[in-house]
């Protein structure tokens, strides 16, 4: 919870310019996250809102070893998001 | 001297602050503070393990490491167990589910504000001049 710049000066301050912004952050266990970043500090611990989660899995088929993708979603008003978890933050990816 | 010792009596419930200047240090510097402030309220924690855990916020520390009570534990499998007490370890932590009712920065100020006040009573002089102490 620090006094704010406004310059972009480190990778942080990048996330920075998204505060109130629609986000995307992808996390460990092939979760991902998209929702409204309220806020954050360096661990990247994360505030977000209006969030929906998506975990994906693998099935392979045992006799063809086709790969059957399935992603599980589900919505969170309010999130609090442990920062270790977290692999990249990004603005929301477009569809198509 | 009294000026150097730590606060000995804090009240207890939602207005505790810890005695350790080490971790109220870690703790305003980073988003714990709001978690901290979550005391009293019923939340659910999403653990790394899949499981999750609803109860009631009796404690967190610098570390996020999170004392529940009356607590519904689900583990990876969907089985419920019912335990009056839980101690989450704060690497263990994946999420925490913030209730609608709390107001994130009126959260996160009024524990700021806890913290600085523990601080200059401790500290000798009246502590830092841009938060007013009462007496003196």
């Amino acid at each position: 919870v620090q006094p704010t710049t406004n310059t972009v000066e480190e990778p942080l301050d990048l996330i920075r310019l998204s505060l109130d912004e629609r986000i995307y952050v992808k996390m460990r266990n092939d979760r991902e996250l998209r929702g409204r970043l309220h806020a954050y500090d360096q661990h990247l611990n994360m505030i977000l809102g209006d969030v929906e989660e998506t975990v994906t899995t693998v099935e392979i088929d045992e006799e063809t070893y086709e790969e059957l993708y399935k992603s599980t979603k589900r919505n969170i008003p309010m999130l609090f998001v442990r920062g270790d978890g977290v692999v990249l933050v990004a603005p929301p990816l477009r569809v198509g | 001297m009294e000026s150097q010792q730590e606060p000995e009596h804090l009240p207890s419930g939602p207005t505790e602050v810890v005695n350790s200047i080490r971790e109220r240090t870690i703790a305003e510097n980073s988003m714990v503070v709001l978690l901290q402030g979550l005391q009293g309220q019923v939340t659910t924690v999403d653990l790394k393990n899949e499981s999750t855990a609803r109860g009631r916020v009796v404690n967190v520390d610098a570390f996020m490491n999170i004392r529940l009570d009356n607590v519904l534990y689900r583990d990876r499998r969907g089985q419920l167990t019912q335990l009056q007490d839980l101690f989450i370890t704060g690497r263990n932590v994946r999420y925490v589910h913030i209730p609608d009712n709390v107001d994130i920065m009126k959260t996160i100020q009024s524990q700021l504000a806890r913290i600085h006040r523990v601080r200059n009573f401790a500290s000798h002089g009246g502590g830092r001049k841009e938060f007013a102490t009462k007496t003196k």
